[in-house]
């Protein structure tokens, strides 16, 4: 079990209960897999410095996780398929 | 003139003005990172990645930086994550007039 941060930016034209939604199935993936998120740190809608998906703005959250390493390529993996996500970004601390 | 002697496959006159290339004199640099224990290379801190970036969004080299090798790689590294996702740019929206 290590220590990440991933950073996962958000489609910014979701209401709120979509956002949770989406949360919500990462923090199962990461449940099923044997980890857990310590913290969330929700930075809000940021202007981006370039687009992605035609999009200017994201609404950024920062996910403080606890991972087993192997099951990191699966939870990738997951991230590109889960739409609301327009990009994600793990870091080991 | 013994100063000739080492410009003989010149001519002379050339001497002191743009025959050589005026050096380029830098002043002593330090890392700000070896002298400052406390500051932390994280992406999330944007506003510190900019002084290592060019107007353009290009990362600094260490000529133009300062910083030591070891902290040029966690410099260039951390830069690269804040590219990722979108907190820095790749080039500046500019660059497609620039080229034109």
């Amino acid at each position: 079990m290590n220590e990440y941060e991933l950073v996962v930016i958000i489609h910014p034209d979701l209401d709120d209960e979509a956002i949770d939604q989406a949360l919500g199935r990462i923090d199962g993936w990461i449940k099923d897999s044997g980890g857990k998120i310590d913290s969330t740190d929700v930075w809000g809608k940021k202007h981006m410095a370039y687009e992605i998906q035609k999009q200017n703005e994201g609404i950024y959250y920062l996910l403080n996780v606890t991972l087993v390493p192997e099951s990191i390529a699966e939870l990738e993996r997951n991230l590109t398929i889960l739409e609301p996500v327009m990009r994600h970004m793990i870091v080991a601390k | 003139m013994a100063d000739d002697y080492n410009n003989s496959s010149g001519n002379g006159s050339d001497q002191g003005k743009g025959r050589y290339r005026a050096r380029f004199v830098r002043k002593p640099r330090f890392c700000q990172f070896c002298s400052d224990k406390t500051l932390v290379i994280d992406y999330k801190d944007v506003k510190l990645l900019r002084k290592f970036t060019t107007e353009e969004g290009k990362i600094r080299s260490r000529r133009q930086s300062g910083t030591c090798a070891k902290h040029q790689r966690a410099v260039a590294r951390e830069i690269k994550r804040a590219r990722h996702i979108a907190l820095m740019p790749f080039t500046d929206g500019t660059w497609e007039e620039k080229i034109r």
